[in-house]
């Protein structure tokens, strides 16, 4: 390895001994190279670390509409089937155009939140008016948490990200804990994958864009379904909304608690 | 800050920078593509034993759905005789029960005088066998003549131990025609490497070998030499499941390879059938 | 399982819910279909992306545009997906920038059969199909192994539904079992490339959960790419 970086023994010919070396016949002068193996022994997979969440956040629901994109997630952050944590925000601005929800590892969250942070104070310290816009943060979410991954030391963590981008268009797209991404008019984790994204998509009117007002709607009315059927839910939650006027995260509100039909509902 | 430099707190692990930035797209790219540049260095993987830890990942299947199915080649054959080198193959490529494809190319054309059959992981006979392509090529370049069999043969067994244990799969035959006459050698993953006259390679080899060693010597005229590896590799085919497609017959020559046929198995088959049928009715 | 796990706090397990150990794998479903022609080659694939039993996106292309003669189309894990295309794009750029020239099918081909062999030890989960032009002009397709054994061929399906597709394709397109003399077989043309390859994929909506919403089909020709979409079973 020492030899790549000496400038006066150069080898004689592309992975060929420089003078004075042999030739190596399968190595080349590269090494074989190793990824980092943070704390590794024995574990699943041959790997031992942490597996666990621990302090967890349930459901984020992102919808687009046509003039920006809507985040909404409730304030709940649990510890196994404790309600340890019961008024976090878990729906961040990033900047006049990103909107951040996160769900899954709270920890994680936070840890992958305040580098993301340190990334907008870099950006702010370039001052050429060049802001980062939401695809770019997925991507690069997707390059970090596949690469963690990859090294099978994943970020438990299953983000929305929302937001406009440079023309002003909505984006709104989903990264796992794996660097999956995707985009779509509606993106959820956590519960409201099983129980918002049919709501919402069931309502999408064919061949448009919801409007404001038509996802501010579906998201009162999805939050209230996750606060009945989730019990890792709050009936507090906090929306983010971002426009190509900037973003902004509003509330918490609370949602519109009824339980006038709870006497009806019998079997369990 | 610069009393953080002082005080050295900057290299304590918990300060270290941990998440992605732009310097490391550069990195990224060199790690995952490193061995474009060199042909030796694969990523590593991010456990200890990968024979044992991706069998893990495959044992886990029916809990997780995912089972990495690689495409493996089965039935060759290789012999000596006083003509040269015969290899015959056959071309089905199974991944798991699954055909992948019955039209796979099991003899590697390294150069003019070298020829690889390709038995066991598909991709990793292919892989190397383009590296020792390489690496023959290099050898006439660096000493203005070609590389011996054994020579070609013995770095390929080198690639093999450097990897040995890390799961990779491969059976193959090396033939050529050098100074020495005609050569063949079997080199495995294991990092073994025999020269012999007579070889078959994969799960047919068992019928295969049944077939050819009923019929060889080393006198065999060319013709009846040829025939000889077709039929050792069509009884494999019509016995073994893994085996099957198009059964092809290469001829090492001292003046280089000649590719002799390349057959249907079924077309075979029917031909044989009839012969046998024929035979019967000469005999009453 | 490490001992910061759950395993510590027993009075905090939730009863009935088991602790997975992290897979780095997830299957994300997904089928290609790519047909070759004379000169002109057909690649279809699906737009259904999901995992288990929840559907993500309907409308998630996997088809990767490489260059005006070369479309990959990759499903498996997403994630390797995603990354695996980005490095080939990252390289095809800094050989069009080194070499001012786009690189040809058949070198991409060999490119990413390598690129894939690199994580031999920790295989990408994709299954990988590409088709182009060759430099003949000629329609041609690739198809893959997870760690990157590459074979040349004319028709080739792959993904979830792949064993269900190509006996159709071996077939509709390779005449396989078909008693006809070469003369009375239908030519093979552009019209009846794509709708075998559509046909395909109606009939692998009917029967992989994996597969549907919607297929979209590149036809590439020398003159460059021509996209189609076509409506599948929602269910």
């Amino acid at each position: 390895m020492l030899n790549n970086y000496n400038g006066l023994a150069q080898p004689f010919w592309q992975n060929g001994p420089a003078p004075g070396q042999f030739y190596h016949f399968t190595g080349g002068q590269q090494q074989i190279q190793n990824l980092p193996r943070e704390l590794t022994t024995a574990g699943p997979y041959g790997t031992q670390r942490n597996t666990a969440r621990i302090t967890t956040g349930s459901s984020v629901l992102g919808i687009r509409f046509d003039g920006g994109v809507m985040i909404a997630a409730d304030t709940m952050v649990s510890y196994g089937s404790l309600s340890r944590y019961q008024s976090i925000d878990r729906v961040f601005k990033i900047n006049e155009k990103i909107l951040l929800g996160g769900g899954d590892d709270f920890a994680d969250i936070q840890s992958i939140k305040r580098t993301i942070d340190q990334k907008m104070i870099a950006d702010q310290c370039r001052a050429d008016e060049i802001e980062m816009k939401p695809t770019e943060l997925a991507m690069w979410l997707t390059r970090v948490l596949y690469n963690r991954r990859t090294r099978m030391n994943p970020l438990f963590i299953d983000v929305v990200v929302g937001g406009v981008n440079a023309e002003g268009k909505p984006f709104l797209g989903n990264v796992d804990l794996r660097g999956r991404f995707y985009e779509d008019f509606v993106v959820a984790t956590g519960f409201a994958r099983h129980l918002a994204i049919p709501l919402v998509r069931e309502s999408k009117p064919a061949g448009r864009e919801f409007t404001a007002e038509e996802a501010s709607n579906l998201i009162r009315k999805c939050m209230e379904v996750l606060y009945y059927r989730d019990t890792r839910n709050t009936s507090k939650y906090t929306v983010g909304v971002c426009t190509p006027s900037g973003s902004v995260v509003e509330g918490p509100y609370k949602v519109d608690e009824n339980w006038s039909f709870a006497s009806t509902i019998k079997g369990y | 800050m610069a009393l953080a430099e002082i005080c050295k707190i900057s290299n304590a692990p918990y300060m270290r920078r941990t998440a992605w930035d732009l310097s490391d797209v550069e990195e990224d790219l060199k790690a995952h593509t490193s061995n474009l540049a060199n042909p030796y260095t694969l990523a590593a993987p991010p456990f200890e034993n990968p024979m044992h830890n991706l069998n893990l990942i495959q044992a886990n299947a029916d809990k997780t759905g995912i089972k990495i199915d690689f495409d493996h080649g089965t039935t060759t054959l290789g012999f000596k005789y006083k003509g040269g080198v015969i290899l015959a193959v056959d071309s089905r490529a199974t991944g798991g029960q699954y055909i992948g494809s019955q039209t796979m190319k099991k003899i590697v054309e390294i150069n003019q005088f070298l020829l690889g059959t390709l038995a066991g992981g598909a991709a990793d006979c292919v892989y190397w066998d383009r590296v020792l392509s390489k690496e023959c090529r290099l050898h006439e370049l660096r000493n203005k003549e070609r590389i011996s069999v054994a020579a070609a043969s013995k770095i390929m067994a080198n690639i093999a131990h450097e990897y040995k244990g890390m799961g990779l799969s491969m059976g193959m035959m090396l033939a050529g025609y050098d100074k020495r006459g005609p050569g063949l050698y079997y080199v495995d993953s294991e990092g073994s490497r025999t020269p012999g006259n007579l070889f078959s390679v994969g799960s047919g080899s068992l019928f295969a070998y049944g077939v050819l060693d009923s019929g060889y010597h080393w006198d065999l005229e060319d013709d009846v030499a040829q025939e000889l590896g077709r039929r050792a590799i069509y009884h494999a085919t019509f016995r073994d499941a893994y085996s099957g497609g198009i059964i092809r017959v290469y001829h090492m020559t001292p003046t280089g390879w000649i590719k002799i046929s390349e057959t249907d198995c079924m077309e075979l088959h029917y031909k044989y059938e009839e012969q046998k049928a024929q035979a019967a009715a000469a005999a009453q | 399982m490490s001992n910061l796990g759950f395993q510590q706090f027993p009075e905090y397990q939730v009863p009935g819910v088991q602790q997975a150990d992290f897979s780095p794998y997830e299957s994300n479903g997904g089928s290609i279909v790519a047909i070759a022609g004379d000169d002109f080659v057909v690649i279809a694939a699906d737009t259904r992306l999901s995992s288990g039993y929840n559907i993500h996106s309907r409308d998630q292309s996997k088809l990767f545009k490489l260059s005006d003669q070369t479309v990959l189309g990759s499903t498996g894990c997403w994630a390797d997906t995603l990354s695996l295309t980005g490095l080939l794009k990252v390289r095809m750029q800094g050989y069009e920038h080194t070499h001012l020239r786009t690189m040809a099918t058949d070198a991409v081909a060999q490119m990413l059969s390598i690129t894939m062999y690199n994580r031999r030890f920790f295989p990408y989960y994709v299954s990988n199909i590409l088709a182009g032009i060759d430099k003949d002009g000629k329609g041609v397709v690739y198809s893959y192994d997870p760690i990157g054994h590459c074979e040349r061929a004319f028709y080739r399906a792959g993904g979830t539904a792949g064993t269900l597709l190509q006996p159709v394709l071996d077939n509709q397109i390779g005449h396989k079992n078909i008693n006809l003399s070469s003369s009375e077989l239908p030519k093979l043309t552009i019209e009846r490339a794509v709708a075998i390859a559509s046909d395909t994929f109606i009939s692998a909506a009917e029967r992989d959960i994996y597969t549907g919403d919607s297929v979209l089909i590149n036809i590439i020709t020398k003159d460059g790419i021509e996209e189609k979409k076509l409506q599948l079973r929602l269910d």
